[in-house]
């Protein structure tokens, strides 16, 4: 590296913001939402509803679809545990 | 990391800090999704630069200094005077906004060129010209003010 | 930045390396294959699939409070339709993942009869079991598992009681207290 890039290094350091940053993040995480809708954004939001009833069935959907696959799971692990188990009993007899 | 690299980049101290509150929120609403603490510093960076590109090209009024306006130091600062720190911050500021992140980002952040490439989403060659093109920029006006190596 | 500090330790909390822990690279079998499971559920997905598990279910029921204690499970099982589909090159390298110090094999048991072979392995973090590995292969089938977290080995041993296949009598003879179809 030649003088300028080390000036640069130097020049680029970084820099801390203002005391009471931490604070003033923590404090806008806690900060509720509100939205203010147009009335022109009332259909909207009324099709958003009706979305959010397919939205509970899709998520019923994907939840069975998880238990499935955590079945699946347990079948398959379960099976080769157990003839693991099994070969070695007999191989101790 | 991330405030300064806002800080940097926009040479504006009260953008920043909304950018980088931005950014930490963002970070509060995705801990889920990320798989490590250097993917949290990957994921950090990149964000960063996004919103900081995207606030610059926000802003509707042109960088805020030009680079030729950039007044030359009523005494010629010397490798390692912090004035020349300065003047640094200040061309810098006034570079294309490409050339400038790779900038901030090879040089605050101390990154390597592929790095780089990575946080911003554009080839390596492009990167390496960039680099190459700001060192020779600030060069050039460094000279132009007397400014150099001894 | 002491808010930095948090969620830079909450970052690194999270993460912990609770992924899966070591490549499958088997995607060139699925190919092959005339039947594939790919199963991959990290934490959030397996307390999601815990809601939806039945207590009134005694398998349910079992599993949920199995998977109540994991990170992660992720297999990739394939059935093939014919002989040398898979290759040992295809087991070898992922062997060649299960490095010691962490990982060591704890079961190895290879049959010459039917030529099924099944190797349990398990990882070990500052004297915990942090993951369990299971690789299974027979001519025709090629399964790899990777169940993580602090799994407890006797009620994953007890799996073999559920579901319905027999479970192993603890003078370890090997009749079966009683069989299922699956």
């Amino acid at each position: 590296m030649d003088w300028l890039e080390e000036e640069l290094k130097s020049a680029l350091s970084r820099k801390e913001p203002a005391g009471g940053f931490d604070e003033r993040v923590l404090a806008a995480a806690r900060r509720p939402k509100t939205v203010m809708l147009p009335r022109r954004w009332m259909a909207a939001a009324a099709a958003l509803v009706v979305l959010a009833g397919a939205g509970q069935a899709y998520r019923w959907h994907r939840g069975q679809e998880a238990r499935d696959q955590v079945m699946l799971a347990m079948r398959i692990t379960g099976k080769k545990l157990s003839y693991v188990q099994t070969r070695i009993a007999g191989d101790r007899q | 990391m991330v405030f300064s690299v806002a800080y940097h980049f926009l040479h504006d101290r009260e953008l920043a800090e909304e950018i980088a509150q931005d950014v930490f929120l963002s970070l509060h609403r995705n801990l889920g999704a990320l798989e490590s603490a250097a993917h949290a510093a990957h994921w950090l960076r990149k964000v960063a630069v996004q919103r900081s590109i995207d606030a610059a090209r926000r802003r509707s009024r042109r960088p805020q200094v030009a680079l030729d306006d950039v007044a030359e130091p009523g005494e010629r600062p010397a490798p390692g005077d912090p004035l020349l720190g300065e003047l640094l911050r200040k061309l810098i500021a006034t570079l294309p906004e490409g050339q400038r992140m790779a900038m901030v980002l090879r040089y605050q952040e101390d990154l390597d060129p592929s790095e780089i490439a990575a946080v911003m989403g554009i080839p390596l060659g492009t990167v390496k010209s960039h680099i190459q093109r700001s060192l020779a920029l600030l060069r050039e006006k460094l000279a132009r003010r007397g400014v150099g190596e001894r | 930045m002491t808010m930095l500090r948090v969620l830079a330790a909450g970052c690194g909390l999270a993460a912990l390396l609770w992924a899966q822990q070591f490549k499958f690279n088997l995607d060139h079998l699925a190919a092959k294959a005339s039947n594939a499971v790919d199963v991959s559920l990290n934490k959030d997905m397996l307390q999601f699939a815990g809601k939806f598990l039945s207590d009134k279910d005694s398998d349910e029921a079992k599993a949920k409070a199995m998977i109540g204690g994991l990170e992660g499970i992720y297999i990739k099982s394939f059935e093939f339709s014919r002989d040398g589909a898979w290759s040992q090159a295809d087991l070898d390298q992922v062997r060649n993942q299960l490095k010691a110090p962490e990982w060591g094999r704890i079961m190895s048991v290879k049959s010459s009869e039917d030529n099924e072979n099944v190797e349990v392995w398990v990882r070990h973090e500052s004297g915990k079991v942090t993951g369990i590995a299971l690789l299974a292969t027979e001519p025709r089938e090629f399964t790899v598992a990777n169940i993580v977290g602090n799994v407890n080995l006797e009620s994953l041993a007890d799996l073999g009681g559920q579901f319905g296949l027999p479970k192993l009598k603890p003078s370890g003879t090997t009749a079966p207290e009683k069989k299922k179809d699956d």
